[in-house]
């Protein structure tokens, strides 16, 4: 029987990548892309592997919306094996300026999503004894750029969950991992300019930036039974930039 | 299989005790230095345990430190409920 993944934010570069990584690597598995409004690059996606990739919607901020998404699942496919956290967003802006709204949307979900998803799949993990939870934190969790108190704060919280999660869960089979990936193509603001990207690039050791599938190889890696014994490990993914 | 030798069993596997069902008496406390020493993590999956090998939900944080005390308990709770 194949097994089912779940990946929140699928609409975006690297939710993309790594739903295309599983799909294209792992010919048993069923992927569900979790999406909300946006919605029509994981429908492309999903065109190209009729069969093995459904769309979800699903309001991440929502605890009932999760358990909604996971009956969903369990009705078309085998209980859940995978889980990766990876919607994110971030609305930036010096502490000093930062509204209320800034600082709780970014921590609703950023940090509180990804609290909602672990509590919805652990039962189902854990009946299993076994499961992977894959959470995409960010290099800003490590080096907490001025402007992203919200960010930082919300994927620093990311990795503490990961790590105390991860000691919870080893003895049920199930492991909790996060990545912090730095900069990725298709995946910076799209009011950055061409000379600010090529002034950013100059300042990271490969001057490049990372492809979304640099990042899903690693989250494919921490999914997979092979990395049974890798729990509560958080992988930068920044090209050697920290 | 009697129940308590059956909840024996079952702990080494799920929980993966390193010792013997003998190892465990009818009445040792399961939690804290002087029993088994399991922890808050074990209780969460001897809940767990408990729904799936047997069927017995449980209601409550109460009842599951009321029940999960030792084999003896566990187990007159597991028969009373398949009784009932």
């Amino acid at each position: 029987m194949s097994h089912s993944i779940l990946i929140t934010g699928a609409n975006g570069a690297l939710g993309l990548a790594i739903a295309e990584y599983f799909l294209t690597r792992e010919a048993d598995c069923r992927v569900f892309l979790g999406v909300r409004e946006r919605r029509d690059r994981a429908e492309e996606l999903a065109a190209r592997f009729p069969g093995r990739a459904d769309l979800i919607t699903l309001e991440i901020t929502a605890p009932e919306a999760w358990q909604t998404a996971l009956s969903e699942i369990a009705a078309k496919a085998s209980p859940l094996a995978v889980l990766i956290n990876n919607a994110g967003f971030h609305d930036d802006a010096l502490l000093a300026n930062m509204s209320q709204d800034q600082w709780s949307r970014v921590l609703d979900t950023n940090l509180n999503a990804v609290f909602h998803g672990c509590q919805a799949v652990l039962p189902t993990m854990m009946r299993q004894r076994q499961g992977r939870i894959v959470n995409i934190s960010s290099l800003s969790a490590i080096s907490s750029p001025a402007g992203q108190t919200n960010y930082a704060a919300a994927k620093a919280g990311v990795i503490g969950l990961t790590q105390s999660l991860a000691k919870e869960a080893a003895r049920m089979g199930i492991t909790v991992n996060a990545v912090c990936p730095g900069y990725i193509e298709g995946g910076l603001p799209a009011d950055w300019t061409p000379e600010h990207l090529k002034a950013l690039k100059m300042q990271l050791p490969m001057r490049r930036f990372a492809k979304p599938a640099e990042v899903a190889a690693a989250v494919f890696f921490l999914a997979s039974p092979e990395a049974s014994y890798i729990t509560g490990s958080v992988l930068k993914i920044d090209g050697g930039m920290l | 299989m009697p129940t308590r030798q059956r909840l024996k069993e079952l702990m080494i596997s799920e929980l993966m005790l390193d010792m013997s069902a003998d190892d465990i008496g009818d009445d040792t406390p399961l939690f804290g230095p002087a029993g088994i020493g399991l922890d808050s993590v074990d209780a969460l999956q001897l809940v767990v345990m408990l729904e799936k090998h047997f069927g017995f939900k449980m209601a409550d944080q109460e009842q599951a430190k009321r029940i999960l005390q030792n084999v003896n308990t566990i187990a007159e709770a597991v028969d009373q409920q398949v009784a009932a």
